[in-house]
């Protein structure tokens, strides 16, 4: 499934701490238009808990997560 | 601002009038010791960062609303109504304040600004005006809290990536045992991490090495409800962890390297059956009882300094524990000068690091001073105990050229374990 997902942007989130990933995704989601996707890549496990409870919390969809060679790609669709 | 949102403001404003915050809002001389125990000041003199400049912004409003004579005479006292334009002036004043309360030690009156500014966040948050990622990042924890079950195969997952790593720091000896152990009922010790695998990894290694019986907690330590002001969001977060020791009746919740947590924790979870620590004080206390053994080989040659995360230490109280530690990893550590109780601020906090790459500039123009304290010392380590203060001092060490190694104390331990 992951290979046809299409990002729109990509956020290299790899490396930082809590809270930057969410905080970063917070921001860069307003970049991409409501409905396209944006891939974050993150190194932080938390990562895995952190971005589903920031969707429903924020209104945007996690699409899929794939977890390959210690980095962690989360995509995102737009949805607000 | 219409006339209802003003009454709704000043209702939240009533609702912090206890005797303590009475005694400060009515208690300031204007005698300008606060002036220069700021960081920020210190670095950047300019009157808006005088603690009690700070402190008048909400006490002019606090005249003019609860007092009679800034009802009645409000020029007299410069008693200030509530409008949008102060709603401005509370938030220049709560977000350039990181709540370390240096400023109260040096008080003769011990007025406390971060309390103050508490009123200013909390007028913030019922405007509607507060840093919106902090609300977002806080209601993201209180979602994970709410809907453990959706999150929870999404963690354990996580948790069983670093096992590994675990492992090549210390090696369990009984085959078999969790290298990671979560929801543990019965355990011993709660520990309660941060979303990172650094917050993870290194505690768990000397929890293993110390044959403690312990679990990881479901949650994330950090309250983003206490750095945006906002009690209930606060209680809410706090609540999970309680929560979640009480089920597994743990005996002691240890909070991981972060100030806040650790306070919050400290300090507003009530009466409880289990103990609340820092990790740095396990650790501590792990080294006295001979439960786990350090070389100073990892540092040797090294000049290591200790930054007091400020909610941890004046604040906290665990001053001793982090020097105690320190001895065992190192021949030669520096003090920094001021002494810990009257240490600076790294300049992060009050959820300025939170804010992130937003609050950069002013972070690393108003911590000034910690970053020539720190360099005073000569040392080439600089160990602190709190994520918000790594993060910061890491920030100030690439921003100033400062050529540290900026460590947390916990993996400076679990780096330096061997074989008792």
């Amino acid at each position: 499934m992951s290979e046809a997902i299409h990002a729109d942007k990509v956020m290299d989130l790899k490396g930082l701490p809590c809270p930057m990933p969410v905080v970063k995704v917070s921001k860069g989601i307003k970049e991409v238009a409501v409905g396209q996707i944006l891939e974050a890549q993150t190194t932080d496990p938390g990562s895995l808990t952190d971005f589903p409870a920031w969707a429903r919390t924020s209104g945007n969809e996690i699409v899929e997560t794939i977890q390959e060679n210690g980095i962690i790609r989360i995509f995102i669709r737009r949805k607000v | 601002m219409d006339q209802q949102m003003r009454e709704d403001l000043l209702k939240l404003f009533q609702t912090k009038l206890n005797r303590a915050m009475v005694y400060y809002l009515e208690t300031c001389t204007r005698c300008g010791v606060c002036t220069t125990a700021c960081h920020v000041y210190q670095s950047m003199p300019q009157a808006r960062y005088i603690a009690a400049y700070r402190a008048e912004i909400v006490r002019r409003i606090y005249k003019k609303h609860f007092k009679g004579q800034g009802k009645l005479w409000p020029s007299y006292g410069e008693a200030k109504e509530l409008t949008e334009a102060a709603l401005q002036e509370l938030y220049d004043a709560a977000y350039s304040c990181t709540g370390c309360r240096r400023c109260m030690v040096y008080c003769p009156f011990g007025i406390d600004t971060q309390m103050l500014m508490s009123i200013a966040k909390l007028l913030l948050v019922g405007a509607h005006a507060e840093p919106e990622i902090l609300t977002l990042l806080a209601d993201t924890s209180i979602e994970k809290g709410r809907s453990l079950e959706f999150f929870k195969e999404g963690f354990l997952q996580g948790v069983k990536n670093l096992e590994q790593k675990v492992v090549e720091k210390w090696k369990l000896e009984a085959e078999g045992k969790t290298v990671i152990p979560v929801d543990v009922e019965g355990a011993e010790l709660l520990y309660v991490a941060l979303a990172g695998a650094h917050s993870i990894i290194p505690a768990a290694a000397v929890f293993n090495a110390a044959g403690e019986n312990w679990t990881l907690s479901f949650f994330e330590a950090v309250n983003f409800g206490a750095f945006v002001g906002d009690p209930t969001r606060t209680k809410l977060i706090l609540d999970r962890i309680v929560n979640e020791a009480l089920r597994l009746k743990v005996k002691e919740v240890c909070i991981c390297e972060c100030g806040t947590a650790y306070r919050v924790m400290k300090q507003l979870s009530g009466t409880q059956p289990f103990k609340v620590s820092s990790v740095t004080e396990v650790h501590a206390r792990y080294l006295r009882e001979g439960r786990i053994r350090v070389s100073k080989k990892a540092f040797e040659g090294q000049v290591v300094t200790y930054h007091d995360p400020c909610q941890i230490a004046r604040n906290g109280g665990v001053l001793e524990e982090p020097r105690f530690i320190l001895q065992h990893l190192t021949d030669d550590f520096r003090e920094m000068a001021p002494d810990p109780r009257y240490n600076y601020c790294c300049g992060g906090g009050g959820g300025l690091v939170a804010l992130g790459e937003d609050t950069l500039d002013f972070r690393m123009k108003s911590a000034k001073v910690k970053a020539e304290q720190v360099q005073k010392t000569g040392a080439t380590v600089l160990a602190t105990a709190c994520e918000n203060c790594h993060t910061q001092l890491s920030d100030l060490n690439r921003h100033y050229g400062l050529g540290l190694n900026v460590q947390f104390l916990t993996s400076m331990v679990a780096d330096a374990l061997v074989v008792s």
